[in-house]
């Protein structure tokens, strides 16, 4: 295990554009747990200074100041937090429920794995932000219920690859060996199929990161995640569409954030696809 | 070089041809049309079952009443009735139909076709079926000749007047016609129109909007200068308004833009801005009805906490006045000299030692698309928590909230808001707000208070106006004595419009949405 951490890191620190996605993630989580800390005027998430509403971006306020007078900056810092959180908990949950549902879907060869399948199929059909937004809006503006609509839309993703994935690992002759052997079909899944699979799963759940962030940024512009007055970034760019042109720094903070954070994961998650699942390598990459 | 003059001279030929050919109007033979950018759209053109502000283009351009609301301060003016009478005991009203006046298919506008008209709002009881649910019975309403309408009203009513010009009238034989299942036309008239208004329907999409054309044959005649076309098209967005205006693609929008962006309408060569004082009051409903909101010391504690100056001279720049009671300044009826409510923290915090029992965590409602109430309820939350109230935001759109206020289980605990001109009395903001017979319906406070709600119904069948103003301007005062709500300013209307449209008239009932005086130089 060592060996293949070790292998990992040293081939990642070869591909600068991987390093970049790294340096990126690694930069957010910094910022999310040390929001506090590096933020100019913590109290500006909830504390308002209306005399200095929309200044624009000086050595007082590097990212200007909003329409309540807060400092952009120091908002866009814990609004980091709660990107995190979101993107976390949905691609966490979806995981554990497409994981289980698409080995126990390519694993059975009955009616079960059928049943899993149309189901994650009826959810793939719709498109993910439309199913996420009646769903949102269905249960109330909320972070609780943008991650309950995330998680719900997103599952099938895994299932689908997990099922994939399973259906080839059964032909492989360690899994036809260890159920010569007498192993329980949990014991095949969980112990055999699921490791060899698990590098797919992994690169799978890193773009699929950035991809949750952009959705879930997309639900707070229309409305649909935490209100006001939270930091979530897509939130903040709805907000800051009243005051466009001039406050041009409004918008620009919260998407050049979003835009920086999604890259990272797809830069971060192209370089693990490229040494952990070889088949679908970059072509350039020799 | 050489060369290039000639390729310039052939695409200039090029466009001038391609121009012709489909049709492009130049200078001189163009027909005058005029495009108005709205914030909400039309989902329906039926003039009975909507009567809100949003959607008043419709009924106003392509409808005409008996009465209209015109000019600021609001004068009621004779539309289509030529005069009318008012019985001693003030529970008749006949109205003299003008003659002459006719619907856009040519007919007559006659007496059965008002009548029609208010038995269908008192029939489908939407729109403003509620003004006139408790004082016209069905089958009351009568035509003894065919320019003579009698309403025959249950009880005296002096707001009866002030909302006549609600009954937009249509078209009853070209309605009868399209009837399905009794549903009254609605079926049709909400993608059609039947009206003898100022414009006539040419092309409707739920999605884009309406468009109409003059109907030249119109009772009230034609100047020599007017407008050939209008279109009403949805465009939500603040910003594709504003740069619509700026380049000319729009001529006009609503009036209470953000005054960031009035600035910058006023900064630009081609457009300019009219002010007009409106009646248009921002205020947060508190649910009277629920605990522990029914004390009035927690309720006094909310209205003390919010920053009524930061929110007036800074958020919105001083673009408002100070409106602290729950009648507009500018119209009778308003309690002058009333002070209202000061950010005062401390006070507060005394009125909030007096309430009995835990404060539960507060719901602040705000409306999705209008910043300024999300604003207003970040500003009060702010406040509240710096007296150790816990709340919670929830910004919902319109469409959501509507439905809520009318539930007094899902009904929010607070809700910003505006209160518009619907008529201009003051029974439309303190009368209705805050009735008990409204209650559910057009009070979404849930406040009923015995003696408040006497002066407001004495005030509701007293006909002599001085009377009643005293009745309004004692329980306008009550109500802010008792903080019913947390009342905060009085709208100005700051109309954009494109240089070239001259002849804008504005009145609180339609902001200046009614476009038969409007014409382009």
């Amino acid at each position: 295990m060592l060996e293949s951490t070790k292998f990992i890191i040293s081939k990642l620190s070869r591909d600068r554009t991987s390093l970049v996605g790294a340096f990126l993630l690694i930069a957010l989580v910094l910022i999310a747990i040390f929001a506090p800390v590096l933020a100019p005027y913590p109290e500006d998430v909830t504390e308002f200074h209306p005399p200095e509403r929309l200044f624009g971006p000086s050595m007082l306020h590097f990212f200007g100041t909003d329409r309540m007078g807060s400092d952009i900056f120091s908002r866009m810092l814990f609004g980091a937090r709660i990107t995190i959180a979101i993107a976390v908990i949905a691609v966490g949950v979806s995981v554990l429920v497409g994981v289980p549902i698409g080995l126990i879907a390519g694993y059975n060869r009955s009616w079960i794995s059928d049943g899993l399948m149309r189901i994650s199929d009826i959810f793939l059909a719709v498109p993910q932000i439309i199913l996420a937004i009646a769903i949102a809006q269905t249960l109330g503006p909320s972070i609780e219920n943008v991650i309950l609509a995330l998680s719900a839309t997103y599952w099938p993703f895994w299932a689908r690859l997990v099922y994939a994935e399973t259906r080839s690992a059964l032909t492989e002759t360690y899994v036809e060996a260890s159920i010569a052997l007498g192993a329980s079909p949990f014991r095949v899944m969980v112990f055999h199929v699921l490791p060899n699979i698990s590098s797919s799963i992994i690169v799978r759940t890193t773009i699929g990161m950035g991809g949750t962030i952009l959705t879930a940024a997309a639900l707070g512009f229309l409305g649909l995640g935490p209100p006001a007055p939270s930091p979530e970034w897509g939130r903040t760019i709805a907000e800051s569409r009243e005051f466009l042109p001039e406050a041009w720094w409004y918008a620009t903070a919260p998407g050049v954030a979003i835009f920086l954070v999604v890259m990272g994961f797809n830069l971060f998650g192209d370089g693990l696809r490229d040494i952990l699942d070889p088949r679908t390598r970059r072509s350039n990459d020799g | 070089m050489k060369h290039f003059k000639t390729f310039k001279a052939l695409m200039l030929s090029v466009a001038l041809t391609a121009m012709s050919l489909v049709g492009i109007p130049t200078d001189g033979m163009a027909k005058s049309k005029f495009v108005f950018a709205n914030s909400s759209p039309y989902d329906t053109l039926d003039p009975h079952v909507i009567y809100d502000v949003g959607r008043v283009a419709s009924r106003l351009n392509m409808y005409d009443g008996l009465m209209r609301w015109l000019d600021n301060p609001p004068k009621l003016t004779p539309w289509l009735a030529e005069s009318y009478n008012i019985s001693a005991d003030g529970k008749t009203y006949t109205f003299k139909l003008r003659k002459g006046a006719t619907f856009h298919d040519g007919s007559p506008v006659e007496a059965k076709d008002v009548v029609y008209s208010i038995e269908r709002i008192l029939a489908l009881k939407k729109g403003a079926f509620s003004l006139f649910s408790k004082s016209i019975e069905p089958g009351s309403t009568k035509a003894p000749d065919s320019h003579t309408v009698v309403f025959n009203l249950k009880t005296a009513s002096s707001i009866f007047l002030a909302t006549v010009p609600a009954i937009h009238v249509v078209n009853s034989d070209l309605l009868k016609s399209k009837e399905v299942n009794g549903d009254w036309g609605g079926v049709w008239l909400s993608k059609n129109e039947a009206g003898s208004g100022s414009f006539e329907l040419t092309r409707y999409d739920p999605a884009i909007g309406f468009q109409a054309k003059r109907y030249a044959d119109h009772f009230m005649g034609w100047g020599d200068k007017y407008l050939d076309e209008i279109e009403f098209r949805t465009v939500k967005e603040i910003n594709s308004r504003v740069l619509g205006l700026m380049n000319g693609d729009f001529h006009g929008t609503d009036g209470y833009l953000p005054q960031d962006q009035v600035k910058r309408l006023k900064a630009d060569g081609n457009m300019y801005v009219l002010e007009e004082e409106s009646m248009r009051i921002f205020y947060s409903i508190i649910h009277n009805g629920r605990k522990p909101f029914d004390d009035v010391n927690l309720r006094k504690a909310l209205s003390h906490a919010f920053d009524y100056d930061s929110f007036i001279d800074n958020i919105l720049s001083g673009s408002v006045a100070r409106n602290p009671v729950p009648v507009p300044n500018n119209i009778w009826g308003n309690p002058k000299g009333e002070k209202g409510y000061t950010f005062d923290l401390e006070k507060a915090k005394a009125y909030l030692a007096k309430v009995k029992g835990p404060i539960p965590e507060i719901t602040i409602g705000a409306l999705t698309g209008y910043g300024q109430t999300e604003q207003a309820a970040a500003l009060l939350q702010n406040g509240l928590s710096k007296i150790g109230v816990k709340s919670k935001i929830v910004s919902e759109p319109w469409s959501v909230a509507s439905k809520k206020m009318r539930d007094e289980q899902q009904m929010y605990d607070m809700l910003w808001l505006w209160r518009s001109t619907y008529y201009a009395d003051p029974n439309n903001w303190v009368g209705e707000m805050y009735a008990c017979d409204q209650v559910g319906a057009r009070n979404n406070s849930w406040y009923c208070d015995p003696e408040v709600d006497k002066l407001l119904m004495e005030a509701r069948v007293e006909p002599d106006q001085a009377k009643r103003a005293a009745n309004y301007e004692k329980a306008a005062k009550m109500v802010t004595d008792d903080a019913g709500g947390i009342f905060v300013y009085n709208t100005k209307w700051f109309g954009p419009y494109n240089k070239k449209v001259k002849g804008v008239r504005f009145s609180p009932i339609g902001n200046a949405q009614e476009m038969r005086w409007v014409h382009m130089e």
